[in-house]
């Protein structure tokens, strides 16, 4: 039976069930026209039940495509949506960002008064418009560097007047920063640089100080230190437990070492007290997290807490945990940079953890507005370590009304580099949770350190700039691709090559170049 | 304050003008205000030069930079890629004396992580012709394979941008039974160093820098003495020989002095040998049993990076691991039942992070350096002298706490007592060096977390490591 066709199935027979197969078929009056009738008659009721089926199938078919198509849309409108949403709520947060940069030089309206003579000298009067925004000071105005500034960054200033304006158009896009023939590539895991360009002009007055979110959760979480402390005064089950956990925690971060899994005991007891402290057993005050948040949050679908309030407890040890990392990276890390890296991962592996997020978004928060105040040159923020004011903007620490030495103050912003690099350049690609703190802040946080007027340039922000860059080097690239390295070549030649002292600070910056030449092939120059 | 133009400075009185503690920001506000309403700031005030640099007696003060000591550009680089910006005192005045010419000797004291492998890490670099890369030309003597091998650790590290630099350990097992020392630098251990040279597998001819690290402990030693003083009359005449530590007793001083005739020397009075930035504590424990837990509290009254526990037995090192480890910590032990290789790997895993507690007999009081460590634990406090007749051991102790605290970091050491006799010995050497110590007690953790977070606040608000300030004796 080779090559002939297949059986045809039995059940073909069945296909048109009510085919009538009436035994009076052959019957006498097989030929009567009555019957051919009936016959023509059922033939077309069975062809217009056939073609009714059909088109009925047709139809639900064209309905359900229909159907599929309208959930696509939606499903799109959505995703849609959500980026809008995702990207307006960069927009605002760059925008306070910005608004915070341009307000922070208003309090220094004046130059610094050892700069000026040489530099006024040379200066015709060539300031026409402080208008557009008046230090409004009897100091000295040193127009001149205006010029400096511009020219040394190929950046044209709006105007030739000295006020904080002038940071705002450098401030960068990656485009802008990087004026290099590579295009700023969007690598892998869809992490943008910077959204920039976006921002729209904020903080046209400069002298309205904007208010800093970071400046305040931080004294709110000085509050709720001081709350707790009252609280446990109070509540004896509390008090017993308090003490122990923070110190747990602490002493959890302190054994913190290098190598994979080397940290699970560490990462899960830090997990577990902090999920204690979640469920609140001792009956901590409940209290609304959205001090302690950038923005206002809204209840989210699927969101593990969504309720208005969290045990004290919760957020005091996380605010404890963020302590305990700021210190660890100020302590250890200052000394051995490469320290950093194992808190990083645990800060971001713990921040993620979707019964730590509050309205399905993390509370890193609280551990970014530490960093605010420590080391504030990561958010834009800078000034003269020759005068009190200024090292109050480089975050240069006072112990009992004096000044830290420059080695320990150097070492604490050694530390710091090297920790908000650990923090925030992690990769979540292979994981389901959600990076509470992702690359781009890394990249603003570069982009505002490079882009300082060459005169405003300070030890601290090059020996940051090192830290952040020593030893992270390969996982920056990884992120940004050619922009990386558009980057790196701006932070460790152009920028330093604009500095107006050599110090070693901004030596060590070339150095750290020649070092990644040799160290690992990358050519920069 | 009405007149804002004289808070203006001029450049000849910069430093006069020093700006009041409160920020004049809140005195100019309201004072002066334009007709657009906007609020003014006031100038940015020059910080005085004594308050930039609190005490130049200071061992970590220096005004000069590396740069104006003449060093080389690829000696300079190595240091900035090292993150050391500035000398410290010893560097800065000790530098100039050992590279001047004709070379002279040195006899150079200074506290404990202020800088002395530095400074003649710096003099060899800068003596040796590194176009004859495998002559011996500079010999580092040290007491331990340790710190020979750290040493050569931070020979290599300055000097990471000298091209055709090789630095050799001449440490046992270090160099082949047959091979030759070959390199410019050569960093080792006396007995090796005297074996190389007698079997002429090391040339010494052309030798121009002896250097003496821990040379107290070196000079003093039976043994190791004799063998400083065969390796000098195996070595050319016109050799430059510099000794340092951070601890020169009398006895070892008139001893040293014969040994690098002429020698400039830096010295310290021993009330000024303690490093302030050092927090010392004590830590009253009920009895002996209960040292251990409180051991393990500890870690959680403070940020630590790592930590060094120095005991007296090897038992009690390895009760500590176990528990420690039971506690969620990574632990290297080190003691004299070690060799060798197993010695490095332990010690390589405590340098690099691997672990971060170090438990060890006295073997690595001396010269260890982890810029990392920020707590020294005296488990025991060090005695010296034969069985029955035991005394406190100062100069130990000394070098013991000198583990932390380097290069003017925050540093914790904490002895625990538990007896008589242990109080006794520690308050022995607490009144040898002028020193305060602070009592800490397990009874209440709020309270002594609360204590230790103030001591290490108010020994970092004193920035004087003013060795005068301590002169009590």
């Amino acid at each position: 039976m080779t090559g002939s066709s297949p059986a045809r199935p039995r059940s073909l027979h069945w296909a048109s069930p009510q085919r009538p197969l009436h035994p009076d078929i052959f019957g006498e009056d097989r030929n009567s026209e009555a019957r051919h009738k009936f016959l023509i008659e059922s033939a077309k009721r069975e062809h217009d039940r056939v073609r009714e089926d059909a088109e009925r199938v047709y139809r639900d078919h064209l309905q359900k495509e229909e159907q599929q198509r309208l959930l696509q849309e939606k499903r799109k409108e959505e995703e849609r949506i959500r980026r809008d949403e995702q990207i307006a709520a960069e927009v605002t947060r760059v925008n306070a960002l910005k608004a915070k940069q341009v307000v922070i030089p208003a309090p220094l309206p004046d130059p610094e008064p050892p700069r000026p003579p040489a530099v006024i000298a040379s200066a015709p009067p060539a300031v026409t418009s402080s208008s557009a925004a008046p230090p409004a000071t009897p100091a000295p105005q040193p127009p001149s560097q205006v010029n400096v500034v511009a020219t040394q960054n190929g950046v044209t200033p709006k105007g030739p007047s000295f006020s904080p304006d002038d940071s705002r158009p450098l401030l960068t896009t990656p485009q802008q920063l990087l004026k290099r023939p590579e295009p700023p590539l969007l690598q892998s895991n869809g992490t943008a640089p910077a959204p920039k360009a976006v921002a729209p002009p904020v903080a046209q007055n400069p002298a309205i100080p904007a208010i800093d979110r970071y400046t305040t959760i931080h004294r709110n979480l000085k509050e709720l230190r001081r709350s707790m402390a009252q609280q446990a005064n109070a509540n004896r089950a509390l008090k017993s437990r308090i003490g122990d956990m923070r110190r747990e925690i602490r002493k959890s971060v302190g054994q913190l070492t290098a190598g994979t899994g080397a940290n699970r005991v560490q990462q899960q007891k830090i997990v577990a007290l902090l999920r204690e402290a979640l469920q609140n057993q001792v009956q901590s005050q409940l209290i609304d997290p959205s001090n302690f948040v950038m923005e206002p949050r809204n209840p989210v679908e699927g969101a593990v807490h969504n309720e208005p309030q969290l045990p004290s407890l919760f957020l005091y040890l996380l605010n404890i945990f963020a302590k305990a990392a700021i210190a660890q990276f100020i302590n250890e890390a200052g000394a051995r940079p490469e320290t950093a890296d194992p808190v990083g991962i645990c800060i971001a592996a713990t921040f993620s953890e979707p019964d730590f997020l509050w309205h399905g978004v993390s509370l890193i928060d609280i551990l970014i507005a530490k960093f605010r105040i420590v080391c504030p040159v990561l958010f834009g923020y800078k000034g003269s370590e020759k005068t009190e004011q200024g090292r109050q903007r480089l975050g240069w620490w006072k112990d009992s009304g004096s000044w830290v030495t420059e080695q320990q103050h150097m070492d604490r912003m050694t530390g710091l580099g090297a920790g908000f690099a650990a923090v925030s350049l992690r990769n979540f690609g292979p994981s389901k949770k959600t990076n509470p703190y992702p690359p781009r802040h890394y990249w603003t946080a570069m982009a505002k350190i490079v882009n300082t007027p060459s005169a405003d340039i300070s030890n601290t922000q090059c020996v940051v700039l090192k830290s952040m860059i020593q030893n992270y080097e390969q996982k920056f690239i990884q992120f940004y691709g050619t922009a990386a390295i558009a980057a790196l070549r701006t932070s460790l030649l152009e920028f330093p090559g604009r500095a107006p002292q050599k110090s070693a600070a901004v030596n060590s910056l070339g150095v750290l170049a020649e070092l990644l030449k040799k160290d690992s092939g990358l050519v920069l120059g | 304050m009405a007149d804002l133009a004289s808070r203006i400075t001029k450049p000849e009185d910069a430093p006069a003008v020093s700006a009041p503690e409160t920020a004049p920001e809140t005195q100019i506000d309201g004072g002066e205000e334009l007709g657009t309403g906007l609020v003014q700031s006031a100038f940015d005030v020059e910080i005085k030069l004594s308050d930039l640099q609190n005490d130049t007696e200071s061992p970590l003060f220096s005004v000069s930079t590396f740069e104006e000591l003449g060093l080389s550009k690829e000696i300079n680089d190595g240091l900035l890629a090292m993150n050391f910006k500035k000398p410290s005192k010893v560097q800065e005045r000790a530098l100039p004396l050992m590279l001047s010419n004709p070379p002279r000797n040195m006899i150079a004291q200074s506290q404990s992580g202020t800088g002395k492998t530095g400074a003649f890490v710096l003099t060899v670099l800068s003596r040796v012709d590194l176009t004859k890369p495998t002559q011996p030309q500079a010999l580092l003597l040290a007491p331990s394979r340790e710190l020979a091998r750290q040493i050569q650790g931070v020979v290599m590290n300055i000097g990471q941008f000298c091209k055709d630099l090789i630095v050799e350990a001449a440490i046992p097992g270090a160099i082949a039974r047959d091979g030759a020392v070959k390199g410019s630098v050569v960093v080792g251990t006396p007995g090796t160093v005297i074996d190389l040279i007698r079997r002429k597998q090391f040339d010494v001819s052309q030798l121009k820098v002896l250097v003496i690290d821990e040379a107290d402990n070196m000079l003093d030693q039976q043994g190791m003495g004799e063998q400083c003083v065969r390796v000098k009359a195996l070595i050319p005449k016109s050799t430059q020989i510099l000794l340092f530590s951070a601890t020169f007793p009398d006895k070892v001083m008139t001893f040293a002095e014969k040994y690098a005739p002429n020698a400039n020397q830096m010295k310290l009075r021993h009330t000024e040998l303690t490093v302030k930035g050092i927090s010392q504590m004590y830590m009253d424990c009920p009895d002996e049993q209960k040292k251990y837990e409180v051991l393990c509290k500890l870690y959680g009254l403070m940020t630590i990076g790592s930590s060094v526990i120095f005991v007296r037995t090897r038992q009690s090192a390895n009760e500590i691991q176990r528990r420690m480890e039971a506690d969620g910590h990574k632990v290297s032990v080190l003691h004299g039942a070690y060799e060798g290789g197993d010695r490095d790997a332990l010690l390589d895993d405590f340098r690099t992070g691997r672990s971060k507690v170090l438990i060890t007999t006295n073997v690595l009081a001396r010269g260890i350096d982890v810029s990392s460590v920020s707590m020294v634990i005296n488990y025991d406090i060090p005695m010296k002298g034969p069985p029955g007749k035991e005394e406190p051991d100062s100069e130990t102790y000394l070098h013991r706490i000198g583990r932390t605290g380097r290069f003017g970091r925050v540093g914790v050491s904490i002895s625990f007592v538990y007896d008589r006799r242990s109080y006794q010995a520690l308050t022995q050497i607490a009144n040898f060096y002028g020193i305060d110590l602070i009592q800490l007690s397990p009874d209440d953790w709020d309270e002594t977390e609360k204590k230790v977070q103030d001591v290490i606040k108010s020994s970092r608000a004193k920035p004087d490591y003013a060795p005068s300030a301590v002169a009590k004796v």
